[in-house]
């Protein structure tokens, strides 16, 4: 059954392709920007972080710059962030397919996490030039930003196969969901560090996959530390069974999606 | 070969109510399944089975509301049945308004590739068809102009251009053939020819009963969620004329006229064929009006309406202007045609006897006339003619109107 489905999706690749590179160039149309804002949105957020966090409030950053500190781990927060916030929404904005032309459903939540992956991509171009810039040099451990991203991009294909899924029926999903990324963010090292957390609330805390990913990144990019085992690791393990478990659900709702939406 | 089969095809709808106001702590799980389960529901459709044929092309009509959207969502995949199996051979495409899926800050060139993947075909094949479409749209250099400047015209022309150059075994048609001005419905009509003359299967669903009469070899007439009526395109037709037609009863209503003469009864015969079976264009045909008159009266006019199924009066028979004398009792007009002028089709039939100003009978949509074939005719009506051949260099008068008439007209008979 789930071979089936994924032949199927194989069919539909040109779809997914052009539906992403669709997303890309439909966001910045008639803005004079343009693209710029790809890098602008990420960039003006590290600036805000690094007032707050280094000026107002002083956060230990393991010795880096509070800049690169917020920006390595608001990479993969970004694209976390935009792939929920674009994809949950994205079969309810597509409606009228839904109800018109048959293709794998799974396609639409899929092209907005392609979509932020690629501007993903584009932003870690602007941070490897911060980096060049304070002069921090990488080691061949930077390489594990690779699983890490694989990881992340497994986890949110999960979520956002559930989440979209849960938009048709009730819109309450995409109402929670800026609050719920607020509280989520907070929950994760991106604005501090995993070192601040408190002993006693680490095994919960641990849960959380957003930690093992981000954690790993930035490790991985600004210290040039290879991968806790365990924590990249188990948040592997929860994005694959999520990611499994959420599309054959997703494949069994999926034909009552254009019933009820 | 079958390439499409319904067996015992049902769809049911539940019918969403103000749902949570009575559970508010309903958990999103519970009101899932609750939603799932919930009660007030409505058939869309209901234990329907039917086959097609490889390289058939199946006509689908009937009221609005009544199964046709669903059929096709259900064999386009977008919904499944809630009981019964659809089995189908080969790839289908569905034609549904194909603009909709059209993005307007995308130009013509974008959607064409958008909508092709949409549609199942990679960007490859969508890159060979693409002069074909642009061709066929007609729309030209506007292809890389941005789409929310087209006209809507313009929208609907690419749309079905991309939908005409699909190549799938299996052809969805909702209601499309509604596209364009006059010229662009004949090319697509000549498109879906095409395609099934090169033996794609064809599943038509329309309102436009010319079309489905000229494209289909059978055709199903759905009510209510149920197949009424199945057979060759004329007969089905026909049948949904009388169910739609001649229930509706008169719009002055029945109770503002006097009925001082009354119609009782219309019915008609050909040159061939008995009472009521259809007539032929060319041939000779009688119209009898059956009438009751419960007073004697002067100035009596008869007349005899016939609508093109669209509703538009097509022609009229009447007893003329100054009317007849009609005395107490009941008696018939007949209506001697010499020619039927009528192109094949179905005519709406209203009869009225009057005594201008005051109407007083009018019966609405009281039959139909049926024409068949007879002489051949294109266009909107049949124009009786002979044809003679005279060649120059042998011995022969100058065509000479007048005596010629009377040579036709009186030598002949």
């Amino acid at each position: 059954m789930l071979r089936q489905h994924l032949t199927r999706l194989v069919q539909f690749r040109d779809l997914l392709y052009v539906l992403t590179v669709h997303r890309i160039n439909i966001r910045y149309k008639q803005s004079i920007l343009g693209y710029c804002w790809a890098i602008l949105h990420p960039a003006l957020l590290v600036l805000i972080y690094t007032v707050i966090f280094s000026r107002f409030v002083r956060v230990p950053t393991d010795g880096m710059p509070y800049a690169l500190f917020a920006f390595s781990a608001l990479l993969p927060w970004t694209f976390f962030s935009n792939g929920m916030s674009g994809a949950t929404i994205g079969l309810v904005s597509h409606s009228h397919l839904l109800l018109k032309v048959y293709f794998p459903r799974e396609i639409l939540p899929l092209s907005y996490v392609f979509a932020a992956l690629a501007d993903f991509l584009t932003a870690s171009g602007v941070f490897a030039l911060l980096m060049l810039y304070y002069g921090v040099s990488v080691t061949i451990n930077v390489l594990w930003a690779i699983p890490a991203i694989l990881t992340l991009t497994v986890f949110l294909t999960g979520l956002t196969l559930l989440t979209s899924a849960f938009q048709v029926r009730f819109r309450d999903v995409g109402v929670a969901l800026p609050l719920v990324l607020q509280v989520w963010m907070f929950a994760t090292p991106v604005v501090y560090s995993l070192a601040s957390v408190p002993a006693k609330l680490r095994f919960w805390y641990d849960f959380n996959p957003m930690v093992g990913i981000v954690e790993t990144f930035r490790g991985a990019v600004l210290h040039g530390a290879s991968a806790n085992w365990t924590l990249l690791g188990g948040s592997f393990a929860i994005s694959l069974t999520l990611a499994v478990g959420a599309y054959i659900w997703f494949k069994h709702v999926e034909a009552t999606f254009a019933d009820i939406i | 070969m079958v390439d499409i089969e319904f067996r015992h095809v049902s769809k049911r709808y539940a019918i969403p109510k103000a749902r949570f106001r009575q559970q508010p702590r309903a958990s999103l799980w519970h009101g899932w399944r609750k939603w799932a389960s919930h009660k007030p529901e409505f058939w869309a459709l209901r234990d329907v089975s039917f086959k097609v044929e490889h390289g058939e092309a199946l006509g689908i009509i009937g009221h609005n509301g009544a199964g046709k959207s669903t059929l096709l969502k259900m064999l386009s995949h977008i919904t499944a049945p809630s009981s019964g199996e659809i089995i189908i051979r080969g790839n289908l495409s569905a034609l549904i308004e194909i603009s909709t899926g059209f993005h307007p800050e995308l130009t013509g060139r974008e959607n064409v590739y958008l909508n092709g993947v949409i549609f199942g075909m990679t960007r490859r094949e969508v890159g060979e068809k693409l002069p074909g479409i642009i061709e066929f749209s007609g729309i030209g250099d506007f292809i890389d102009v941005p789409v929310k400047q087209y006209s809507s015209g313009m929208y609907l022309r690419l749309g079905f251009a991309i939908a005409a150059h699909l190549d799938p075994d299996i052809l969805l048609l909702d209601e499309i053939l509604a596209v364009g001005d006059v010229a662009f419905q004949w090319k697509c009509l000549d498109r879906i020819e095409q395609l099934r003359k090169a033996g794609r299967t064809i599943l038509l669903v329309s309102h436009d009963l010319a079309a489905i009469e000229r494209l289909c070899d059978r055709a199903i007439l759905l009510s209510r969620g149920q197949i009424v009526c199945e057979g060759i395109p004329s007969v089905v037709t026909a049948e949904y004329q009388h169910s739609t037609l001649l229930i509706s009863d008169s719009p002055a209503s029945s109770a503002t006229l006097s009925r001082t003469v009354e119609c009782t009864k219309f019915s008609y015969r050909g040159e061939t064929g008995a009472e009521d079976e259809p007539v032929r264009t060319g041939d000779c045909m009688m119209v009898r009006l059956n009438y009751l008159a419960h007073t004697a009266l002067d100035n009596v006019v008869f007349n005899v309406y016939l609508y093109w199924p669209s509703g538009y009066l097509c022609t009229q028979l009447s007893t003329g202007q100054s009317g007849t004398s009609v005395a107490k009792g009941t008696g018939q007009i007949e209506f001697l045609c010499p020619f039927v002028n009528l192109r094949p089709g179905l005519y709406l039939v209203d009869v009225s006897a009057e005594r201008p100003p005051e109407v007083m009978d009018w019966r609405h949509r009281c039959a139909i006339l049926r024409v068949d074939a007879g002489s051949s005719v294109l266009g909107d009506f049949y124009m009786p003619h002979e044809a003679r051949l005279f060649q120059d260099g042998r011995a022969s008068r100058p065509p000479e109107i007048v005596s010629s008439f009377n040579e036709l007209y009186s030598g002949g008979s």
